[in-house]
């Protein structure tokens, strides 16, 4: 499979692409993964967080628009969030030069993509406390693997802060005036405390992704619970899988990660920093409210290449059905090079950092039709070997100068990473160039950054010009 | 030279749509497909200029029209230019050929961005793609509004979002208890702006009463509220005028008053 799309790849471009390395979710402080499985009304969430420390103080409060039946709650491997991850994690490509004066002459490169697989656990339920005095409605509870699970209505927020409190789960203390609209909008909290019994012993490593189905019309993640703990900014990763296309936010923008950009051959050393600092840039530049989209790709059966480098291998059947997508049925190896299952499906991954100054709303989705594929991909490029001695090679070494030049000021404008201290990385082939100075024009340095204040202020001007038009035709 | 320029409104709208098209291409940097564009504007224009020589429509009639192509280049998403094109030609198709006592029955945008999305499923409108700038409120509200003054249905606009707003206010601050930058974000929000400052203004599809205009507006209100917060649904302002375009001539019925003409002394047959 691999061979063939390694095939389509060099077929689309001169020469070859090789993935060198990623930015995977490991390189945020605060992450949690999410999936998001969507079809007509129907949801599949399922959650991992980022929980660090005693499992004893673990409580997650969701708020889900239904009683969940206990065949609706799974407790799935991490493994599939780190296929995902892997899957559709930002790259970095590389591409080998042909010196102009030899035949062909390239070497290759790939890495394999590092992956971990996570432990288990088991269950029993605690004692359940008296709950008349809190206005608070259980309306199910179950045990599912090491967790036990609550499904409470509640009809007032002090009422469900209060029992959240006594009986043990670990609350923010501002969270009454988030619950409150929760209740209001008559939702049912989806409350979750670790079984220490079933966990055995195991820490906070063991706890596993849990997932819940319902069906509803809303399609959205809660985020304001989380912002009670009001502890700065937030990452969230969307795994997001539909029939039809791309998943959208409706109430923030998903704008497009950028992509596609030559950077500087050492970037490869340092690729999970330099994409780090490249989402903080793109994120400042959108005002902070930005929701960026990692990947997009059509992930069905039916297409054959399903990434264009791959980092790590496709989601197969058996993740898919992990994920909770129900609609696909496995057992077609009919081709080669076909996926192991039938059925359409396209896959979305979002990325969004939130706070709370800058996200009032939780997050709310849509399927959309639109199937275009997108990735997030940084390209290096290594010039030739050799002597140029020929007039084609003394036109190339000019053309990598100038490269290696936009290369190092593409850097500074993703990141904001400084230009001087690389500038030793045009040295080599200033020489070659016969020039030994080092000095970028001026000017060409720096961030664009974003223009909406001179755009804003320029229809102001033009506005007030029709105004006064308006005004004197008046007079 | 100026004057005239400014004597007609549609040259007001088609400056502004203009300008947020280009802020949302290049400042909030949409997806922008330049062949759904041209697609759009070809053949609205095109579609246009055959009502002009077939049906007689007066010659300015194209202005119309490219408030329609701005209307739909904001709104619209496709996976195709065909579908834009589709679109287009829906929306001025629409003026032509579904009249009512003389009178377009649908906000031509409205009808070609509902009517493709029924029909091909493969489009949709992206009502995230503004973020929440404030900005952007006063400002689309601002001259959106001395836009529609200059062709009278500011009505229309204010009782709209006033009763949305009152509604919402009602719902997500007094009942539910939600902060009021919650409330706020709903209406910094670009498409009903645009919709709220440019679709049901259109004075030729809109009731002639004004006392017609105002039950109409709340009545869009009314839908677009019980729509978005019990049945989730994206868009639903624009979804809701196209049901409720049909009942115009009935409201005309009932509150009787003179039709709106672009250009006052000529008879008209067009609006956007």
């Amino acid at each position: 499979m691999i061979a063939l799309m390694l095939a389509a790849w060099v077929q689309g471009e001169a020469f070859c692409g090789f993935y060198v390395a990623k930015a995977d979710t490991k390189i945020y402080n605060q992450a949690s993964q999410v999936i998001l499985v969507r079809d007509d009304n129907q949801t599949v969430i399922t959650m991992s967080n980022d929980f660090k420390g005693d499992v004893k103080d673990f409580a997650m409060v969701v708020p889900v628009p239904v009683v969940l039946k206990e065949k609706d709650i799974k407790v799935v491997e991490r493994q599939v969030f780190d296929k995902l991850d892997a899957y559709s994690a930002p790259r970095l490509v590389e591409y080998y030069d042909n010196n102009p004066c030899n035949q062909y002459r390239y070497e290759m490169l790939a890495k394999a993509a590092p992956s971990a697989a996570m432990g288990s656990g088991s269950a029993v339920m605690d004692e359940e406390r008296s709950k008349k005095d809190y206005g608070v409605t259980i309306e199910a509870k179950y045990t599912v693997g090491e967790y036990d699970i609550i499904i409470l209505g509640a009809a007032q927020s002090n009422g469900l802060q209060r029992w959240l409190t006594d009986n043990g789960y670990k609350i923010p203390p501002n969270a009454e005036e988030v619950l409150n609209p929760y209740i209001r909008n008559n939702l049912k909290f989806f409350v979750v405390k670790v079984n220490l019994d079933k966990l055995d012993g195991g820490d906070y490593q063991t706890l596993r992704p849990i997932q819940i189905k319902f069906n509803s019309p809303r399609f959205g993640l809660p985020i304001r619970l989380g912002m009670a703990n009001a502890n700065g900014d937030q990452d969230l990763i969307i795994y997001a899988f539909t029939r039809r296309g791309r998943v959208e936010c409706t109430n923030y923008r998903t704008v497009k990660m950028n992509s596609g950009v030559k950077v500087p051959e050492f970037i490869q050393e340092d690729f999970s920093p330099f994409y780090a600092d490249a989402y903080k840039k793109a994120w400042r530049r959108e005002g902070q409210e930005a929701i960026f989209l990692e990947y997009a790709w059509d992930v069905s059966s039916t297409n054959y290449v399903k990434c264009d480098p791959c980092v790590s291998n496709p989601p197969d059947y058996k993740d898919l059905e992990d994920a909770g997508v129900w609609w696909v049925n496995g057992g077609n190896r009919q081709y080669p090079g076909s996926a192991d299952f039938n059925g359409n499906v396209f896959f979305t991954r979002l990325h969004v950092r939130y706070n709370r100054a800058h996200y009032a709303q939780d997050l709310a989705f849509q399927v959309t039709p639109n199937n275009e594929q997108y990735q997030v991909r940084y390209v290096i490029t290594h010039p030739a070997t050799g002597s140029f001695t020929c007039s084609e090679g003394r036109r190339y070494v000019r053309e990598v100068a100038a490269r290696r030049e936009e290369e190092l000021q593409n850097m500074n404008r993703l990141t904001g990473w400084s230009i001087y201290r690389h500038i030793d990385y045009l040295d080599d082939w200033n020489r070659r160039n016969g020039n030994s100075n080092n000095r970028i024009k001026r000017g060409s340095v720096g961030d664009t950054g974003n223009n909406g204040g001179i755009f804003i202020l320029g229809f102001l001007v033009l506005q007030g010009i029709a105004l006064f038009i308006t005004l004197r035709k008046k007079g | 030279m100026l004057k005239a320029f400014f004597k007609d409104a549609r040259h007001y709208q088609v400056l502004f749509l203009g300008t947020f098209l280009l802020y949302g291409t290049f400042i909030l940097r949409w997806d922008t497909h330049w062949d759904h564009y041209i697609a759009i504007f070809a053949v609205a224009l095109l579609t246009q200029l055959a009502g002009i020589r077939f049906l007689r429509l007066p010659a300015h009639s194209w202005k119309s029209a490219m408030i329609t192509t701005l209307g739909l280049c904001l709104l619209l998403k496709a996976n195709h230019w065909g579908i834009c094109a589709l679109a287009a030609f829906l929306a001025i198709a629409s003026k032509f050929f579904i009249r009512i006592n003389g009178k377009h029955v649908f906000n031509p945008g409205n009808f070609g961005i509902v009517a493709t999305i029924l029909l091909t499923g493969q489009a949709w409108i992206s009502p995230g793609q503004w973020g929440s700038g404030a900005i952007l409120l006063f400002l689309v509200g601002v001259l959106g509004s001395a836009v529609v003054h200059k062709v009278s249905r500011l009505d229309t606009s204010f009782v709209f979002l006033g009763t949305l707003m009152a509604l919402q206010a009602a719902r997500n601050l007094l009942y539910q208890g939600w902060p009021f930058d919650y409330w706020l974000q709903q209406f910094t929000n670009g498409s009903l702006l645009l919709f709220t400052f440019f679709m049901i203004t259109d004075p030729v599809t809109t009731p002639n009463h004004k006392r017609g205009r105002i039950i109409w507006s709340i009545l869009i209100a009314l839908i677009s509220f019980y729509l978005s917060n019990y049945h989730f649904i994206n868009g639903a302002p624009i979804w809701v005028l196209f049901f409720i375009a049909p009942l115009t001539p009935l409201f005309d019925k009932i509150f009787k008053a003179a039709r709106f003409e672009w250009i006052k002394t000529t008879v008209m047959k067009t609006s956007n």
